[in-house]
């Protein structure tokens, strides 16, 4: 799409541009630049959140990071639980928005329902998920029991395995985002194309799989990178839910930051590890413009 | 951009009969699934007690909080949030769209690179800024924070909206002698109208889901949020079978403003986010 290829050639609105940019030059100044500034200064002081007596400290606070097996996993963690995220999103979110998109009786309702979990608080919708784990009388064990599967009972939070599948649970009921996508860019689809497949006999799940899933791959790149940037930014939906739990093995970096500065009031420590998780996401973000920037 | 079309493609296959007999059943047991959450918390919230554990728990205040009024805190940060986005937001739009300077591009990119910022990793700067500004304990600093954090999302979907108006408006605006605080306040602002409300439908919701940037701003139990009461109230009950579902029932009303915005807002909430969204 073109843009300002009218504007007078030549001539520099320069001067108006700086006067436009100023409320956003305000924010950006003070809570991105400053802030980055800010954090890098404290990342090498030993300093509580009253901000006073900090102590240099150099760079043990990076190296104290770095070293920390639960700051590793908790990186690990975000990806680990991003891909599930995707793998849902591309699977469970795919198939549901394509279903509602034929437009089956009640589907505003459907679609209102599906988006729900990912439309109110998190730290609501967490804290109800967290409710449901507790291993005598929660949701879910009851749940098992009734329908005859006492089997998949679980002591959710009592060890990694079972952690893990519960914040697996959770991050399916989360793929509002991409149902969003797909019933929005489906309907660009050109008619002729599914009206030509079902003439030929093909099957509404082959249609699905075999011709809407390769269409739709655009929006699968669009689900992907937004899914990856929401996962750094993720917080609430493991600090409300499992608290980490068991042990710290199902935190993710935003817990664990949050943890350092505001449980452990180690501010100087939570800096540093809040620098290395800035320049993780930067890098993403900086690889997805470079990838979208192609496709134009 | 995809302009959502009415007539949707898939329609024909409803015609298959058996196929569209088995998603209907299909959708509306995963719907059960997807509804059991609300449906477990709205059941334990009347195990014990009733309806009257939702009078009891909006009668009477939970550790200093009021929970009527943390819809209203939760909407005046909301609004306010929603304010500053759509002021600068679109400000800059229609800077990178209309105006030529040198570095645009450049400038655009080094905006939309901080997309990605999560905040939790700004909580200490924030919070030394805050006592900087006076602002603890305050709807604005609560709003600031958000803000900045909204904005490049704002820019990105501002711009694209933007690059894709007719040029002629402006060019016939521009021969009759507007300049350029004229044609943003009369051409560029009302052409923009729908993009705006579905960005402020958008600020308003996410302003409703943070907790991170209330809880580490507000102490004061009166202005404390619906999302960041969550955690607040939550010692106010004893893990007796009574408070355990009076607990609840507050959880089910404290999802009350999000749920209302969702049945008003929800169609300007999917065009904001699939229009400009992370896509080009």
């Amino acid at each position: 799409m073109g843009s300002g290829v009218e504007a007078r050639k030549g001539r520099s609105d320069g001067l108006v541009a700086l006067l436009f940019l100023i409320p956003l030059l305000f924010f950006y100044g003070l809570y991105y630049l400053y802030a980055f500034g800010f954090l890098a200064q404290v990342s090498r002081q030993r300093v509580s959140l009253t901000f006073v007596n900090a102590v240099n400290v150099g760079w043990d606070n990076f190296r104290l990071v770095a070293t920390d097996p639960l700051f590793r996993r908790s990186v690990l963690n975000t990806l680990l639980f991003a891909g599930i995220s995707i793998c849902a999103a591309l699977t469970v979110g795919f198939l549901l928005a394509m279903m509602i998109s034929t437009g089956v009786r009640g589907r505003k309702l459907l679609y209102g329902i599906f988006l729900l979990p990912s439309l109110i608080p998190l730290s609501l919708f967490a804290t109800v998920f967290g409710q449901m784990l507790e291993t005598k009388d929660g949701a879910f064990n009851s749940l098992f029991r009734a329908v005859g599967l006492p089997g998949l009972q679980q002591d959710w939070l009592g060890n990694t395995g079972s952690g893990y599948a519960a914040v697996a649970i959770l991050l399916v009921y989360l793929i509002g985002l991409p149902i969003m996508y797909y019933t929005s860019d489906v309907t660009s689809i050109n008619l002729s194309l599914i009206e030509s497949a079902t003439i030929d006999g093909a099957g509404t799940w082959q249609i699905f799989r075999l011709m809407l899933f390769p269409l739709l791959r655009n929006t699968h790149k669009t689900v992907i990178l937004s899914v990856l940037l929401g996962s750094f930014r993720a917080f609430d939906v493991i600090f409300f839910s499992t608290g980490g739990q068991p042990g710290g093995r199902t935190s993710i970096t935003g817990t664990y930051i949050y943890n350092a500065a505001l449980g452990n009031d180690r501010v100087g420590y939570a800096a540093a590890a809040s620098l290395i998780v800035l320049v993780i996401a930067l890098l993403i973000s900086f690889g997805q413009l470079l990838l979208t920037r192609k496709d134009r | 951009m995809a302009r959502v079309q009415e007539a949707n493609p898939l329609e024909i296959l409803r015609r298959r009969r058996i196929d569209a007999t088995v998603m209907q059943v299909l959708l509306l047991v995963l719907a059960l699934w997807w509804l059991f959450p609300l449906i477990t918390v709205i059941r334990q919230s009347l195990q014990v007690g009733g309806f009257g554990n939702y009078a009891h728990v909006l009668s009477t205040t939970l550790n200093g909080v009021f929970l009527p009024r943390t819809f209203l805190n939760s909407f005046v940060v909301a609004l306010l949030h929603a304010f500053f986005v759509l002021a600068a937001g679109s400000m800059a739009g229609y800077a990178f769209s209309r105006l030529r300077f040198r570095g645009r591009e450049l400038a655009y990119y080094l905006v939309l690179v901080f997309l990605a910022v999560p905040a939790t990793a700004v909580i200490v700067p924030v919070y030394f800024l805050t006592g900087k500004l006076g602002l603890f304990n305050s709807y604005l600093g609560v709003a600031l924070p958000e803000a900045a954090l909204t904005l490049p999302f704002a820019v990105l979907l501002l711009r694209n909206y933007a690059d894709g108006i007719d040029g002629s408006f402006f060019e016939a605006a521009s021969i009759d002698g507007a300049g350029h605080f004229r044609m943003f306040t009369s051409i560029f602002l009302p052409l923009s109208r729908p993009t705006l409300i579905n960005l402020g439908t958008l600020c308003i919701m996410w302003s409703f889901q943070d907790f991170i940037f209330p809880s580490l701003i507000i102490k004061s139990p009166q202005l404390t949020t619906a999302a960041q009461a969550v955690q607040t109230i939550r010692s106010a009950f004893s893990p007796t079978p009574q408070q355990t579902a009076q607990f609840f029932a507050a959880l089910v009303l404290l999802a009350v403003p999000a749920v209302v915005l969702i049945v008003i807002g929800l169609r300007w909430m999917t065009m904001g986010l699939t229009s400009g969204g992370a896509k080009e």
